[in-house]
């Protein structure tokens, strides 16, 4: 090889784009598309009418009438209480069961991994109902306690019940991003922890908690704000004892004037988000603090799982109790009621079961084409939505700058408005914003919403998946010679395919699920079974329910399964 | 062939300085190589001349073309410096054959797919592994990711090439065939390096010049021959080669002499510092120039033989007396207990 | 001759005249319709109900697509009058059960004025200003789990209610189940209540007393009333209990003998349709014989024509309680429903009701 002499071989070709300038791109539509729906909502917290009649007059009566409104601070202080208790239960379960399945030879652990996520993409409102039919009043499980033992010591419609099930059916997001983070590490510094005598949990304790704190830092909070946004169970399981929540008493307040009062709601979402902000800069604080535990990775050696020894089966039947409680009973609880043409007290099942429900469903409108829709939205919006979120991972992606702070709290503020208000203001922002109003009466425009709303679980998913690239690969391309801009795309991209795959079927899960975000914009031709299943429940349809939602989870397991088979593999 | 030149570099880490004030010279076709402990600032002045870290004082220019100047407010980003860097952990990207990942800087560089094959092929075949090219990186052992990352880093011919610790993650016996390797392709393409590695015997081996940093701060520059005969501070002295280290006191020190006091036995030695008498000395002397004498004399002391180790080619002998331990080398072993050890005083430096 | 010819024109010019005021008349109505080819309609009726309806209309008119969305009732107004401001075009037809805010929005000028040719056949009550129509004639009743209440206990009336909670409140406790006027379209039927029953308050602390539990949706009322959870549920849409009667024997259903309110879901052409005849042709079809024929014994839902027979019918419910039907007037009346201070006055009452005070 010979070598002339160069006063340096630079390259000539060069990506047209400086990566500053798509940075900056990417923020301003990010906020854009975050700060329009909330912005019109806090224009019209400050009203005294929907805001775009023209008789609305400034005036700061709604907030007066919910500051003064006693229900407004008890559902406030309930919601703290639930969001709080829900965030103590997921995460160290959801951190113990990662560590678990990831880290140890804990039997079963391949297909245990998809069952844990079943109830992310079971509707909250049927979960619920299915906990009404086990273990209500005169639930199956409830009336065979109680001829057994004479009585059964439970009520499910008791708020510490209604924390406990929050909690646990929240433990597979904590799973997600806890198990992402533990596949990361080197099996060394875990290694080395056992030859100086650890046992199996203090060296879970002991090293690898440490150093998956900052997914499990994110992970609390975003429990944390699902917490307020929850509605489906609070409403199905607190409503019958008076136990009121944020989104429930916004339910209640759309009405209480009569006509529905926008100003009240839109006081209630400022609140909330209120409480947001603090609580972002308070994870951003935590968050530098567990970076410093965060090593080098070890070298990336193939992870050895950790011997439990005797643990083994205690650990398998803790996990199995969870699943049981968490997933089995609701599920069960539905399927029986789908089988049935009545239940409760003093009906034995043997002489009702039936399969008319599922007949009925054929005949019912629009089931297929619901069905058609929501795996549409679920496949292609969830695979657009993840190209949404890898553009702004990206984006911030090693970037030292405060400009990162501003994408921290963008994305999270969405998820801070309840499903409710959340619909509406997206309605709002594409009647009124002219240039995307031809969008409205399409699937764009209810894609658009669920991206919106979700922004922070799936930014967080990519994010993660792009940690993962050690950040000599990057270098090693600029000095070779490529701008910044090439090396994501020559690079980085290429190398997180597998983490985008595993965040398409996450977010297809959780799209799937999705409803109050879109009911605004929905429409003949793409309503989606979330609807479905909302419309049926009004009418005390809740056998159609039942059948329709046993499909839907039928349905998207073997989905689930299907994509698993095929290698997208959940870890990154 | 043009000259890299840094001349006084000082970055910082949030509060720490790392470099307080650098300058190193790579001559047209010379190898220098950065050498110190961990901690010394090495790596980080050779990632700020390749563009991956930004200094606040200082500037870096080759032959004309100046890549950074903070005064002048001149950084140019690492993909326009032209340089190639060879990383400790060879960074191959994992989702590209050989082939692509040696290809990948003249795809860059506009150059045409014909040309590409058979310059890649050429080096390759240059580096012996024309038959991997088809191969992932996870499949080729360390030592031939380690080339790769090196015909990687070489095949848009750069005026100068980086290696930060090009050999550390190869073992042992590895290492000694790949360093005489490495300093016999580096000089017949006629390249300019500039080198980090911890290992003096590497930088001996491979380099043309050798500068030593302590602290941010360059100790001692010079030829390996100049830093390993002539330490100018302690550091340098005990960095470079095996030494043993006699703790005392000075009892004079004029005109190049001095004479230092250890545990009551006096030893006179080359002076290698202004200290005045009666301050704190001490002595270094190269375990291979340790002579085991018979019977006592000037520069001797009596010590008892504690341990004898075989080392391959010779013995390692370990004495001591009292507080003080002392080994040295010999081809034979020893019988006797204790011998007269003998510190030649031309080889006995004192600082 | 000519005066003959003279009159005939007269007559042809005068009814043209009203063919053209009432827009599109008759055959010329289903010709304007097929023309437009569409009509969007905005309804709290579940698909499921309403699906025979729409294929039957499909049947009758085949170049009119009906795009039907079905949503809760604060859904059809918010959507509603936010597509109306924002001019992007919104639905032909509103047909809500929330007679209230159906008026409220007829009254703030949403609706068309049509004087439908099904008028004649209709109660006056259900007609207002030809803007507003009632399309059905559901009875609000009682609803009780057959296995668990003794036939003896049944109440038939609002003050055997009153007196079987006051005189057996241990064996309620707990399993009475009602709307919440406060999230639902239970605060007009409470206030229907106060008129009819003079002990209406009473009832309503009977109801705390016993630990009633409230809701906002009769779906749920009624699951739970049919698995035991509950035993009697207050003020269920007959419609929606009839229905469900049919699949669940267990579920037995009472109209109170000394009144019975009525309710009826309203629907209007909207002023701003873009679909104006083929909106006027499906509110027609609506009111028709063969539409309420549907609506009575296809569609789960009462029908308010004199004319129409089944079960499900005025005369049906005539059968049962006589004339003790009490109809929701369509009238400005309503709007005192959405009064923001009388609503706050009477949820304040309420809530120490259900403390039982």
């Amino acid at each position: 090889m010979t070598v002339q002499s160069h006063a340096g071989a630079a390259p000539t070709l060069r990506l047209a784009i400086p990566f500053t300038f798509y940075r900056f791109v990417v923020i301003i539509i990010t906020a854009a598309v975050v700060l329009a729906p909330l912005a019109l909502v806090f224009y019209q917290s400050f009203l005294d009418a929907p805001f775009f009649q023209p008789g609305a007059r400034a005036s700061l009566y709604a907030y007066r009438f919910v500051f003064a409104d006693e229900d407004f601070w008890v559902s406030f202080g309930t919601t703290l209480l639930l969001a709080s208790g829900m965030t103590l239960i997921a995460v160290p379960l959801g951190a113990a069961l990662a560590f678990l399945v990831v880290r140890t030879d804990i039997p079963g652990r391949q297909w245990l991994e998809p069952i844990i996520l079943i109830p992310i993409f079971v509707s909250a409102v049927v979960l619920a109902f299915g906990y009404v039919v086990a273990l209500g009043p005169v639930g199956i499980v409830t009336t065979s306690i109680k001829e057994l033992l004479g009585v059964a010591p439970w009520n499910l419609y008791s708020f510490p019940f209604l924390v406990a099930i929050a909690g646990l059916t929240h433990v597979p997001h904590v799973y997600l991003y806890a198990a992402a983070a533990l596949r990361g590490l080197g099996s060394d510094v875990e290694e080395a922890a056992r030859t100086a005598g650890a046992k199996p949990w203090r060296v879970a304790l002991d090293v690898s908690l440490p150093m998956v704190l900052p997914a499990i830092l994110f992970a609390s909070v975003l429990v944390f704000f699902l917490g307020f946004e929850l509605f489906g169970l609070p409403l199905v399981l607190g409503d019958p004892q008076g136990v009121l929540v944020l989104s429930t008493y916004l339910f209640k307040l759309t009405n209480k004037l009569g006509v529905p009062s926008y100003q009240l709601m839109a006081v209630v979402v400022v609140a909330i988000v209120a409480i947001t902000a603090p609580l972002v800069f308070v994870q951003r604080l935590l968050l530098r603090e567990a970076q410093r535990y965060v090593s080098m990775r070890g070298k990336g050696v193939r992870l050895a799982p950790l011997r439990l020894g005797a643990w083994r089966w205690a650990a398998f039947a803790a996990i199995a109790l969870w699943f049981a409680f968490s997933v089995v009973v609701p599920l069960a609880g539905i399927t029986m009621r789908s089988f049935v043409e009545t239940w409760g007290e003093g009906i034995a099942l043997s002489e009702v079961l039936t399969l008319d429900h599922y007949r009925d469903l054929l005949d019912y409108p629009n089931v297929v084409r619901s069905m058609v829709n929501t795996l549409g939205i679920g496949v292609i919006g969830g695979a657009a939505a993840v190209v949404f979120y890898t553009a702004i991972a990206l984006a911030v992606h090693r970037w030292p700058s405060q400009w990162t702070r501003i994408i921290d709290y963008l994305v999270m503020l969405p998820r801070a408005m309840p499903g409710l208000v959340a619909g509406l203001a997206l309605l709002w922002v594409f009647l009124f914003f002219k240039p995307i109003a031809p969008l409205r009466q399409t699937l764009v425009s209810v894609w658009l919403a669920y991206t919106v709303v979700w922004l922070a679980y799936g930014m967080r998913l990519v994010s993660g998946t792009l940690l993962q690239v050690a950040p000599e690969l990057e270098e090693a391309g600029r000095t070779t010679g490529a701008s910044e801009t090439r090396v994501k795309f020559d690079v980085t991209l290429p190398l997180i395919r597998a983490g985008m795959l595993a965040s398409w079927l996450l977010i297809f899960l959780i799209f799937v699920r999705e409803y109050s975000t879109g009911i605004y914009l929905l429409g003949p031709g793409t309503e989606v079974i979330g609807s479905l299943v909302i419309s049926l429940w009004g009418t005390g349809a809740i056998d159609l329910v039942s059948a329709l939602s046993v499909v839907n989870v039928v349905m998207i397991g073997a989905g689930l399964l299907i994509a698993i088979r095929l290698g997208v593999r959940l870890h990154g | 062939m043009v000259e890299l030149a840094v001349t006084d570099l000082a970055l910082r880490y949030g509060e720490s300085e790392i470099l307080k004030g650098v300058s190193v010279t790579v001559p047209a076709g010379k190898v220098i190589a950065l050498l110190g402990p961990s901690g010394s600032g090495k790596t980080t002045l050779l990632r700020a001349v390749a563009g991956l870290e930004t200094p606040y004082r200082g500037s870096i220019r080759i032959g004309d073309k100046v890549l950074f100047d903070a005064a002048g407010k001149i950084e140019l980003p690492a993909e326009a410096r032209g340089l190639g860097l060879v990383f400790q952990s060879y960074a191959l990207w994992p989702h590209r054959t050989v082939f692509e990942n040696v290809a990948y800087g003249l795809k860059l560089r506009g150059v045409g797919a014909g040309d590409i094959q058979t310059r890649v092929e050429r080096t390759l075949g240059q580096i012996g592994l024309a038959h991997l090219a088809e191969r992932y990186p996870h499949q080729l052992s360390g030592g031939q990711q380690q080339r790769v990352a090196l015909a990687r880093a070489l095949i848009y011919e750069p005026a100068v090439i980086l290696l930060d610790e090009p050999l550390s993650n190869l073992d042992a016996k590895l290492r000694e065939e790949a360093r005489a390797w490495l300093r016999a392709l580096i000089v017949s393409l006629k390249l300019s390096a500039l080198l980090v590695t911890h290992d003096q015997i590497e930088a001996m081996a491979i380099a043309d010049h050798i500068t030593l940093l302590n602290g941010g701060l360059i100790e001692q520059q010079g030829t390996p021959i100049d830093l390993y005969r002539e330490p100018a501070t302690l550091f340098a002295a005990e960095f470079m080669g095996n030494n043993n280290r006699l703790e005392g006191t000075l009892v004079e020190n004029a005109d190049k002499r001095a004479i230092i006091d250890v545990m009551g036995d006096r030893l006179a030695g080359m002076a290698r510092t202004g200290a005045l008498a009666g301050s704190k000395g001490t002595g270094i002397i190269r375990l291979e120039k340790v002579v085991l004498g018979g019977g006592p004399g000037p520069n001797r002391i009596l010590m008892t033989l504690k341990a004898q180790m075989y080392i391959g080619e010779r013995w390692e002998l370990l004495f001591t007396n009292g507080e003080l331990s002392v080994r040295a080398y010999t081809t034979a072993p020893l019988k006797h207990e204790r011998y007269h050890v003998e510190f030649p005083p031309q080889a006995l430096w004192i600082f | 001759m000519l005066r003959v010819c003279s009159i005939a024109l007269v007559a042809m010019i005068a009814s043209a005249a009203s063919a053209w005021a009432q827009g599109a008349g008759g055959a010329n109505l289903a010709e304007a319709a097929k023309k437009e080819g569409r009509v969007v309609v905005y309804s709290t009726t579940d698909s499921a109900s309403a699906n025979p309806l729409l294929k039957d209309f499909a049947a009758l008119y085949p170049g009119v697509t009906v795009d039907y969305t079905d949503m809760n009732s604060t859904e059809v107004y918010s959507r509603f009058i936010a597509e109306v401001a924002a001019g992007t075009g919104t639905a032909d037809v509103v047909w809500s059960a929330a007679m209230d805010l159906q008026l409220k929005l007829a009254t703030d000028g949403n609706a068309a004025t049509y004087a439908s040719p099904e008028i004649p056949s209709l109660p006056k009550w259900a007609v207002w200003e030809n803007k507003a129509y009632g399309t059905t004639y559901e009875p609000i009743t009682f609803v009780y789990n057959k296995r668990l209440v003794p036939a003896q206990e049944v109440p038939q009336d609002h003050a055997a209610l009153l007196t079987l909670l006051t005189t057996k409140p241990d064996a309620y406790r707990g399993k009475i189940t009602a709307y919440d006027p406060e999230k639902s379209v239970g605060y007009l039927f409470d206030n229907e209540d106060i008129k009819y029953f003079p002990q209406a308050w009473d009832l309503f602390r009977a109801f705390g007393k016993v630990g009633a539990r409230l809701y906002p949706a009769a779906g749920t009322m009624m699951e739970r009333v049919t698995s035991g959870e509950h035993t009697i549920a207050y003020g269920v849409f007959g419609s929606y209990a009839l229905a469900r009667s049919k699949k669940v024997p267990n579920l037995g259903i009472v109209m109170p003998k000394d009144y019975t309110l009525v309710m009826s879901r309203v629907a209007f052409v909207s002023e701003k349709a873009k679909n104006p005849n083929a909106a006027r042709l499906f509110l027609d079809y609506l009111l028709s014989k063969r539409g309420q024929n549907v609506i009575a014994n296809a569609a789960d839902l009462y029908s308010l024509r004199d004319d129409v027979t089944g079960e499900a019918t005025v005369t049906g419910v005539r059968t049962q309680i006589g004339d003790r039907a009490r109809p929701v007037a369509i009238d400005r009346e309503l709007l005192a429903n959405l009064d923001a201070g009388k609503r706050l006055e009477f949820i304040k009452k309420w809530q120490a009701a259900m403390k039982g005070q």
